[in-house]
């Protein structure tokens, strides 16, 4: 898949030092499984939290090397069990559906049923959406958008930060034009109205840090429906 | 530091772990209470942390990180396991829709994921002006957006990610071009 809209610097930087919250952890993975470019970035930043901890402070430990590996005798489990199994936690129903070729595996395993069963809720014409938290929408939004052809979105900014992932379809906004696998990295500086420009519905797959902002009178009036 | 890992690994070397514990412990520790966590729990996640370090040293291979990045992504992880209480989210390589990397993109992967590579990355990201580097030290050591370092330094934010952006950018370009020919002149003038 060749992308032509990516994550930045800042954005890598936080995802490598586990600063982002699991549904931006997402849409982070989510473009890097189909993007070798940000990848590697992604890769350089790990280094680089590396050498920060090699040139960091040191605090005192109080307990020795020694005690602690009395502790790892006491219960040694098999070698090699370890963290796979706590990765499953996350996933649901999902791992049935892997030959859903459009779907990055950290989206996937958030969805309980195939893409393109899942169980939209409408919020406005032309706009459907299917919900990834539980959390108050004070804290952010996390999840999938469905829009028609020829939909336009209000046009609004954000607070911190707006991570888009499309999954399907396109759309075009002030920036450019976002196709699957391409990644909109945006933060309280830019404004923008995205237009589905094909014939194709759009999903796309969307987290903030905190509510977005409208620019129009209209977008604050059906903000509270759409709830993004 | 590697080389202590791959003995752990390899023939369950406590002096080897002792190596490890004595270096990277106190400043993983560190690096949690810079992040916000209490000492106790810093102390008793760091000790999980190196129980951890002991048990998966076997799955360590030097030839694809530096013996930093692989303590710094297990601390990382196993503090977003603790407090968040889901695992991090991260790429699976066996995914059927992973992008395959290209030929020119290779050699800067293979430039990053080595022992050697954390070396010269040091160097890149010791003659960033002090200002990047500050910046690029709290992004790492704060659990906040840039947002909250912006204001912690008393910064637009812009600044802030100017930084980063500049920064990143010349770490980028050491790292690709010349980067060895100038490091080896930097340990000649160490001596």
């Amino acid at each position: 898949m060749s992308t032509s809209h990516h994550l930045t610097d800042e954005t890598l930087l936080d995802y490598a030092a586990g600063s982002l919250t699991d549904a931006m952890e997402t849409l982070v993975a989510c473009h890097l499984t189909v993007c070798a470019r940000c990848r590697q970035k992604a890769q350089l930043v790990e280094a680089v939290g590396g050498v920060q901890l090699i040139g960091g402070d040191s605090r005192p430990m109080r307990a020795s090397a020694r005690s602690v590996l009395a502790r790892a005798d006491a219960h040694e489990p098999a070698p090699g069990a370890t963290a796979i199994a706590a990765r499953s936690g996350r996933a649901v129903a999902s791992q049935g559906v892997a030959s859903h070729g459009q779907v990055p595996r950290p989206l996937q395993r958030l969805l309980p049923v195939p893409l393109d069963e899942l169980p939209w809720r409408r919020i406005a014409p032309g706009i459907k959406q299917f919900n990834l938290s539980d959390e108050p929408r004070r804290n952010g939004a996390f999840k999938l958008l469905h829009l028609a052809p020829g939909v336009v979105l209000s046009g609004h900014t954000h607070n911190e930060r707006e991570l888009t992932y499309l999954v399907q379809g396109s759309y075009q906004d002030e920036i450019g034009r976002f196709r699957a696998g391409d990644i909109a990295d945006l933060d309280g500086e830019v404004v923008h109205q995205p237009v589905v420009d094909t014939d194709e519905p759009c999903i796309a797959l969307i987290a903030t840090d905190s509510p977005v902002r409208y620019t129009g009178v209209f977008g604050r009036l059906v903000q509270p429906f759409v709830g993004i | 530091m590697g080389d202590a890992l791959v003995a752990i690994g390899r023939d369950r070397d406590e002096q080897a772990f002792a190596l490890i514990y004595d270096y990277y412990a106190g400043r993983i520790k560190s690096f949690l209470m810079g992040k916000g966590m209490n000492e106790d729990t810093a102390e008793e996640l760091t000790q999980e942390i190196m129980l951890t370090v002991w048990r998966r040293a076997e799955s360590y291979d030097p030839g694809k990180a530096a013996a930093s990045t692989w303590l710094f992504t297990i601390a990382r992880n196993r503090r977003i396991d603790y407090l968040r209480g889901n695992s991090r989210i991260e790429v699976e390589l066996d995914d059927e829709m992973l992008d395959i990397e290209t030929t020119e993109s290779d050699t800067q992967a293979r430039f990053v994921a080595n022992e050697q590579s954390a070396v010269q990355l040091e160097a890149a990201l010791d003659r960033l002006p002090p200002e990047q580097r500050q910046v690029m030290h709290l992004s790492y050591y704060r659990g906040q957006s840039h947002g909250a370092i912006a204001k912690w330094l008393d910064l637009p934010i812009g600044t802030v990610k100017s930084r980063i952006r500049l920064a990143m950018q010349s770490v980028r370009s050491h790292l690709q071009g010349g980067g060895d020919a100038l490091d080896r002149n930097d340990y000649l003038d160490a001596d």
